[in-house]
């Protein structure tokens, strides 16, 4: 017969504490965002102007977007190197459905099925045919890039329909950009919060194994995030393509690096198994605030990316610190 | 021993198909002097693509080659002309640059145990930011007779580059397999802990190899700028993508432990090959690139397909 | 009568040429806690591993209630009502204990995830195990191995699990947790779960078990109620013979204190070691797993430095910080993770005997083929390394030719100390022989030997003494006649505090 004492209560964490522990990297980058909103705000109050904070997180809501579906693939421990060139390729996919004169709605929904279509390539090569997705979104880079200048020969498209322009509508009195950004954010993080399907993406990313061990059948589940990855970056070329009145014929440069970048400075460790796309919205929004301060202090705008590659550095070594001691702790 | 270089074979024998087509496409492409240039185009790519196959095999990556290239462009410009350093002083510091850059990244994936990946992730925007910042995107111009021997000169009526990259390979291939360095770089890609249980030294080879991968970058970027005259802060954008295309397709795997210098050289020709080949055919320039992305996914599923049975 | 609620008829497994699995049988009833038992390589983690779902099975039929099933995967087997704890847990670090309890099968509520349905029903579940300090909201990489434990089977038995298969559960607990973790089984058996507990603890197994099943090489031995069974038989089934007849220990003249280790710290589990080795003596070092036998070997072989105390190597007084300069010194490691850490699989047995020598055999950086083929091919025949030549791939030999490749290697750099961590696990019984017909053979040629090793009759068998390691600390040494089973177990579970 067991003795027992009276069992005693089971130490509970308070919910504010959880959600410390939840979201503490988040809110550090929330943090940053309001020191230097606040900082350069004081030096020179034309940088808080509303007109100032609606160009820069319009103008960069399509990089938000995009950090999406990256976080998705970055949390089940892969990458994808060739997001940028796919949303040129479909760009120009979208710009030439709007000047044939088809509907308009056409040239919108199009790319996103594109869009998935193509990563379901990826997709099925990365969790079948077991190519490390380094290589084949490497590869899958090259042959977008390449597809994309024989296609149109270099020439840009111009005469844009103007109802076709959807980045520069409005919702509400905000622009569509910020509007989609923060509802798409929304619905992303509450969707890997709040379903089963979301939370098996860290147990894929946290340890493979495990999720196969309790019944996830990993390889189709990498096929649908790079799908569901493919069709967030439909959503951020229609914010990208729709913002000038011509479409040019080159894929943005460095944009896949930029967008995983948001993604690592957000909080998504590229070990897999944490993150969310709450953090890596906040860096987008970030990287946005400090290229126009750096402007507005008369710092030249060329020290941007050399303040983004030190944010990166020491985002990670802040994870790795992190993780030692951790592993120390046991 | 064939089925150990199995893929070096398949891809030899790849690069004399593609050269006995395209031969037929184009009469300047078979041509000696076609082929000598075709040698000085790729040699940047070719050097740095010889270290990085030292680092792939050792079970790293190093993403910032091109911006390393870059920031030691940048800097011989500011050296040279910015400082008014000699000449000869400046291309003695600038592969220090460049050894620098190796070992912090080093630095990075050492002592802070941060993945490869993603610690020259944050060193590409770095090296590349430091040399927009630092030449406010400003060319210099103007270098000196002598200097441009380098990267446009030739010596016995072949170009200093191929001299240069014939003596690196030949180098690389005897580190690799013959000294006791290249069998640690092996073993540390295959199972890190067992080289290191064994003695080897570790630690100090990953120092070398990330630093080697820096020195090629400044040896590009001085080879480049010879080539052009010109120093520009995008100089090297894209060449990661270049040089681990040409090492993959080499048969090194991208976990490490594998790998054969012969198989990079053999991997740059054969896209050199289909570059030059098809542009002088007259397909537009960028499809060649689609046609090395296909060939790159395809070799790699042959090989993953062919180690799947082997395994079996 | 009741039926099985699980059947295992003639169940083979091959991997290539490897036989894991001849015929292995045996019956499971509802509310029976069945041990499985068998030595290192008998085929227990293979058999677990079937019926998990991980492995497709080579022949034979699996029943489940009475229908015959297939288990393809781990939901099939999830789905048949059987739920596994392994070895090597499978958790999620980075989430709360209670998303891995519930990973995969999260609560919903209106089509949303409850989480905190999820939490409640967690503490619920961890509360029917008794253990009521866990924080469910905590990452389950911060907590100990006892409590990560708990969380799995606590998951486990989310799933109504009818089949409850424990693999080696007590073999990293300390007593009161192992104690608490046999009130969980019985607690289980009183409900109705059939338990399969593999493990080969005898005291345990004769505590909660209603019958045993021994393997033997792959095959089904026999199956024996507890009450009409002893000890000794059961070993004389997982062993095939008399027990001494195996280890042929050879008594060999010992010398003069080779290694002396005083005062000796590193990190939480090496906590002042102070013990002496005698040239041609077999040292064994027993202990639970996670005791610390490791640890003490990764600080003498200079991977984790001593931070405190001294450590003499005939004589000399040595500061060991590297495995390089361990190896100068005169001492070799043989680990216990053989694989990873002992051997480069994808190279060729010469290339991984010349690995700890490479900057002998270098002059000028430039490795002299000649010599680097005579060393290789000593050491191959030396050990008798059963394979075709010395190109061949060790990634393809069986364990006991790989554990001999990792000896010889060893051997080539002339140590004085030779440290062998588990040498014989993974390793059919055949090989097991020969490898310690081999150690006893390097005693006798002037070696000291420590050896750490997991299965109590090895130790006793081999050791000239016995020195048991508990919590970090030495906490017993003993000689040939004091070192009896109970004793040594005795001394391996003291001074260890429950924790939940």
């Amino acid at each position: 017969m067991l003795s027992r004492s009276i069992p005693a209560e089971a130490p509970r964490t308070g919910a504010l504490r959880r959600f410390i522990n939840e979201y503490g990297h988040e809110i550090l980058v929330a943090l940053a965002i309001a020191v230097l909103l606040i900082g350069v705000g004081l030096y020179n109050p034309r940088f808080i102007s509303s007109r100032n904070l609606t160009s820069i997180f319009s103008g960069n809501a399509y990089i938000a977007i995009a950090a999406i579906g990256m976080t998705m693939v970055i949390v089940i421990r892969e990458i994808d190197l060739s997001v940028g060139a796919l949303i040129g390729v479909l760009a120009t996919i979208s710009g030439t459905i709007a000047v044939s004169g088809a509907p308009v709605w056409f040239a919108w929904v199009v790319p996103i099925l594109c869009g998935m279509a193509i990563n379901a390539i990826t997709g099925v090569l990365v969790a079948y045919a077991r190519i490390p997705s380094i290589v084949v979104t490497l590869g899958m880079m090259a042959v977008l890039q390449g597809a994309l200048i024989t296609a149109t020969g270099g020439t840009w498209i111009s005469n844009l329909p103007a109802d076709f322009l959807l980045a520069k509508m409005t919702f509400a009195g905000l622009p569509m950009p910020l509007v989609w950004a923060i509802v798409l954010t929304i619905l992303a993080g509450l969707w890997m919060r709040l379903t089963r399907f979301g939370r098996s993406l860290y147990l894929i990313g946290g340890n493979a194994e495990a999720a196969r061990a309790v019944g996830i059948t990993v390889p189709r589940r990498i096929v649908a995030v790079f799908m569901i990855h493919g069709a967030f970056a439909g959503l951020a070329t229609l914010m990208f393509a729709t913002q000038l009145q011509v479409i040019q014929s080159t894929t943005p440069p460095n944009l896949e690096l930029i967008v995983i970048t948001a993604a690592v400075i957000g909080g998504v460790s590229i070990l897999g198994g944490t993150g969310t796309v709450f953090g890596s919205s906040l860096a987008a929004v970030l990287f946005a605030t400090i290229g126009s301060a750096l402007i507005f202090v008369n710092v030249s705008a060329y020290w941007l990316r050399a303040c983004i590659g030190a944010l990166i550095l020491l985002t990670v070594m802040a994870d790795m610190v992190r993780r030692r001691r951790a592993m120390k702790g046991h | 021993m064939l089925q150990r270089h199995g893929h070096e074979t398949v891809l030899a024998v790849l690069t004399v198909a593609a050269l006995i087509v395209l031969s037929f496409q184009s009469d300047a492409f078979l041509t000696g002097s076609n082929i000598l240039n075709q040698g000085r185009l790729m040699a940047e790519v070719a050097l740095v693509a010889f270290a990085m196959t030292f680092v792939i095999i050792s079970g790293g990556i190093d993403l910032s080659v091109g911006s390393t290239m870059g920031l030691c462009a940048v800097m011989t410009g500011v050296f040279w002309q910015g400082m008014g350093l000699p000449l000869p002083v400046v291309l003695a510091l600038v592969p220090l640059l460049g050894v620098a850059c190796g070992l912090f990244n080093g630095f990075l994936i050492i002592r802070f145990g941060m993945p490869p990946l993603i610690a020259t992730l944050g060193t590409l925007a770095l090296y590349r930011g430091l040399a927009e910042g630092i030449s406010q995107a400003r060319s210099v111009r103007g270098y000196p007779e002598w200097f441009a021997q380098i990267g446009q000169g030739s010596i016995l009526g072949v170009p200093t580059q191929i001299w240069i990259l014939g003596a690196a390979l030949a180098a690389a291939i005897a580190v690799l397999e013959l000294t006791r360095w290249g069998r640690t770089v092996r073993a540390m890609g295959s199972s890190e802990q067992a080289a290191q249980f064994a003695g080897l030294p570790v630690t100090a080879t990953k120092y070398v190899v990330y630093a080697v991968s820096g020195l090629a970058s400044s040896l590009a970027a001085i080879m480049f700028v010879s080539r052009v005259s010109t120093t520009r802060s995008d100089m090297g954008t894209g060449l990661e993508l270049d040089v681990i295309t040409a090492v993959v397709l080499g048969g090194t795997s991208i976990f490490g432990g594998r790998g054969t210098m012969i198989g990079t050289a053999l991997g740059l020709i054969l896209v050199q090959v289909l570059k030059n080949g098809l542009s002088l055919a007259g397909v537009k320039g960028d499809g060649t690139l689609v046609l090395i992305g296909v060939v790159l996914v395809l070799t790699l599923l042959a090989g993953s397909l062919t180690e799947r049975r082997i395994r079996r | 009568m009741t039926h099985p609620i699980l059947s295992v008829r003639d169940i083979s497994k091959s991997f290539g040429p490897i036989r894991a699995l001849k015929t292995a049988t045996f019956d499971l009833f509802p509310g029976e806690v069945h041990a499985l038992m068998g030595e290192n390589g008998a085929g227990k983690s293979t058999l677990v591993k079937i019926l998990a779902g991980l492995h497709a099975p080579s022949g034979g039929h699996i029943l489940v209630a009475g229908t015959e099933t297939t288990l393809p995967s781990p939901r099939a087997a999830s789905k048949a009502g059987i739920a596994v704890v392994h070895q090597e847990l499978l958790l999620f670090n980075e989430l709360t204990v209670a998303e891995n309890v519930f990973s995969g099968h999260n609560p919903m509520r209106g089509g949303i995830v409850d989480w905190s349905a999820m939490r409640s029903r967690a503490r619920e579940l961890l509360a029917d195990l008794d253990c009521h300090d866990l924080d469910v909201d905590r990452k389950v990489g911060s907590l100990s191995v006892a409590m990560r434990q708990r969380v799995e089977i606590a998951r486990a038995l989310n799933h109504d699990a009818r089949v409850l298969i424990l693999d080696e559960p007590t073999a990293a607990l300390g007593e009161r947790d192992a104690e608490r973790l046999l009130d969980i089984v019985l607690k289980l058996r009183a409900r109705g779960v059939g338990i399969i507990y593999v493990s080969h603890r005898m005291n345990e197994i004769f505590r909660i078990a209603d019958r045993m099943t021994v393997l033997r090489d792959g095959t089904f031995v026999g199956t024996r109620p507890a009450a009409e069974t002893t000890e000794g038989e059961l070993i004389g089934m997982m062993v095939g013979r008399a027990v001494d007849q195996i280890f042929p220990k050879v008594d060999v003249p010992i010398g003069p204190p080779v290694l002396e280790v005083e005062g000796l710290t590193s990190g939480p589990l090496v906590k002042n070691a102070t013990f002496t080795l005698r040239k041609g003596e077999i040292l064994g070092i027993a202990g639970l797993v996670g005791s610390g036998r490791t640890e003490l070997a990764l600080t003498l072989f200079g991977i984790t430095p001593a931070q405190s105390g001294t450590i003499r190597l005939n004589g000399k007084p040595l500061r060991v910080n590297s495995p390089r300069a361990a190896r100068d010194a005169g001492f070799a490691y043989v680990p216990e993770d053989r694989g990873h850490q002992g051997l480069v699989r994808p190279m060729t047995i010469r290339e991984n005997i010349s690995m700890a020598v490479l900057d002998r055999i270098s002059p000028m950086g430039f490795i002299s083929r000649t010599r680097e083929a005579a060393l290789a091919r000593k050491g191959f025949d030396l050990l008798g390394v059963r394979a075709a030549n010395v190109e061949q791939q060790v990634g393809q030999l069986s364990g006991g030719n790989q554990q001999k490749v990792v000896i010889a290697k060893w051997l080539e750099t002339n140590p004085s100390v030779l440290i062998l961590d588990e040498p014989t696990r993974g390793i059919d019984v055949g090989a097991k022989a020969e490898i310690h017909r081999l150690i006893c053979e390097l005693a006798g040629r002037g070696l000291a030997i420590l050896m750490i090793s997991s299965e109590l009759p090895e130790v006793l068998a081999m050791s000239d003494r016995v020195m048991v390691i508990a919590d970090g600390r030495i906490s017993a040494t003993f000689d040939c006649v004091g070192a009896t089973p109970e004793a040594v177990g005795r001394a391996m579970t003291s001074r260890r505090e429950a924790t939940c």
